[in-house]
């Protein structure tokens, strides 16, 4: 399959879909959690909370490095459009 | 190192960066799945009057004391094999149990106030401990008599928890997970900065503007990986010592080591001429390089500092950082450095592409 010159990252899916999609699975982790933490008995591990810096501090970590890919993938993007100008 | 792909096959990657995924799944499975040992996270109360019976409410970490009661035993340490044992623990569940002891009214050394570690043995779940658990003031009548209370040796024939497993550490607890994820960040952009120094020196010797491209690169990926592992640090900071900031030697000299960097690109953005721009970046990079020495290795080690390792905090120093942990935390610090080369190479790539248009 040929795929499309200017299909970089944003091109894969139509962003408002996702966004709809996106919203709908963090409503559903927060409805999780939330019943989760309603239980009358709670486990060892969220009972002194130092997981959520671990989740935290890994969801950072890869964050940041798929911004900096998607950025870097825009910018390789813009050079390919630049040189099918010339 | 610098090749470009041959083949138009997604799948056609070099040996090293298939490494680097693989590596990196393991690292994050691993760093995620494996439990921690048990551990005592509170007793209450934490404060008794030396010659009285106490009764302490302990609350334990993926500790299971309902599995064989008649193999708990618990002691209280003084320091070093100074310990008085429990007269009696009673288990309620996996995660409660009561231990009495007798404080005796005199102690083998004077101080003001006695802070004794609670340490507890199980059959099958190994020995956990928390330091400083309970704080003793001293009995305003003192029996001598009752100094043979105190034992020498008496902990003996403690168990090992089978299996792979995290030690817990008190103040760390989960947290020590972090060694694999915000510790490699460290590693990987001084590597950076150090690959990025021998293109500086390389471009002294050939002047040819690739090698200053190269260091750049280079550069730019280091600051990524220098800034994640700041902001990590610093979330880490706020749960453990409740600030973001708090002007630690380690926190300053990383921030300023960032900074002469970051100094560094703002330089090269303000010259315009691009031979001058190389030279310039070329001899200040290798400075920066050779300053990183001090301030990341020398200075935080010269002074007392809160962070995990450092002197006076019961974290990764030495012996803390087990062979378990090892197996997941040597293969993250070579994922991550593996992740920035490739990185920086892309970046070299795409700013070679942008040059020579």
């Amino acid at each position: 399959m040929k795929l499309n010159k200017s299909c970089h990252i944003y091109g894969l899916f139509q962003p408002s879909m996702s966004v709809k999609s996106i919203l709908a699975f963090l409503l559903l982790m927060i409805f999780q959690t939330a019943q989760a933490e309603g239980e009358s008995t709670p486990d060892f591990i969220r009972s002194i909370g130092k997981i959520y810096v671990v989740a935290g501090v890994c969801l950072i970590i890869l964050i940041t490095l798929f911004i900096y890919m998607i950025r870097l993938d825009r910018k390789i993007s813009r050079i390919e459009k630049r040189q099918k100008n010339e | 190192m610098m090749q470009e792909s041959t083949t138009n096959s997604p799948f056609r990657l070099a040996a090293w960066k298939w490494a680097a995924m693989i590596i990196l799944i393991f690292v994050f499975i691993a760093g995620w799945i494996v439990p921690l040992k048990p551990g005592i996270i509170k007793v209450t109360p934490d404060r008794a009057v030396a010659g009285e019976m106490m009764v302490v409410d302990v609350i334990g970490y993926n500790s299971f004391y309902l599995t064989d009661t008649t193999k708990l035993r618990g002691w209280l340490r003084l320091s070093g094999d100074t310990v008085i044992q429990a007269h009696h623990i009673q288990a309620w569940d996996d995660r409660n149990l009561s231990a009495s002891f007798y404080i005796p009214s005199v102690f083998p050394v004077r101080q003001e106030a006695y802070p004794l570690t609670l340490v507890l043995d199980h059959g099958a779940e190994g020995t956990s401990i928390l330091p400083n658990a309970i704080f003793i003031t001293p009995a305003s009548v003192q029996d001598t008599a009752e100094m043979k209370l105190w034992f020498r040796d008496k902990i003996e024939h403690v168990h090992e928890k089978a299996g792979v497993q995290y030690p817990f550490r008190n103040i760390l607890a989960e947290t020590i997970r972090n060694t694999y994820f915000h510790v490699p960040m460290w590693f990987c952009m001084i590597i950076l900065f150090g690959v990025s120094a021998w293109y500086s020196l390389q471009y002294y010797r050939n002047a040819d503007i690739d090698f200053d491209r190269k260091s750049v690169a280079f550069i730019k990926v280091g600051l990524v990986f220098g800034l994640l592992g700041m902001v990590t640090g610093m979330l880490w900071a706020k749960n453990t010592w409740n600030a973001y900031w708090s002007w630690d030697v380690k926190q300053n000299m990383s921030a300023i080591s960032l900074l002469i960097y970051a100094a560094l690109m703002v330089m090269r953005s303000s010259v315009e001429d691009d031979m001058q721009k190389a030279r310039l970046t070329a001899g200040y990079n290798m400075f920066a390089f050779v300053l990183l020495i001090p301030l990341l290795f020398i200075i935080p080690r010269m002074t007392d500092s809160l962070h995990p390792g450092n002197g006076g905090n019961p974290a990764l120093g030495g012996e803390d950082l087990d062979n378990t942990m090892r197996m997941v935390f040597y293969p993250a610090v070579v994922g991550f450095i593996l992740l920035g080369l490739w990185i920086s190479q892309l970046v070299y790539r795409t700013d070679k592409l942008k040059g020579n248009l």
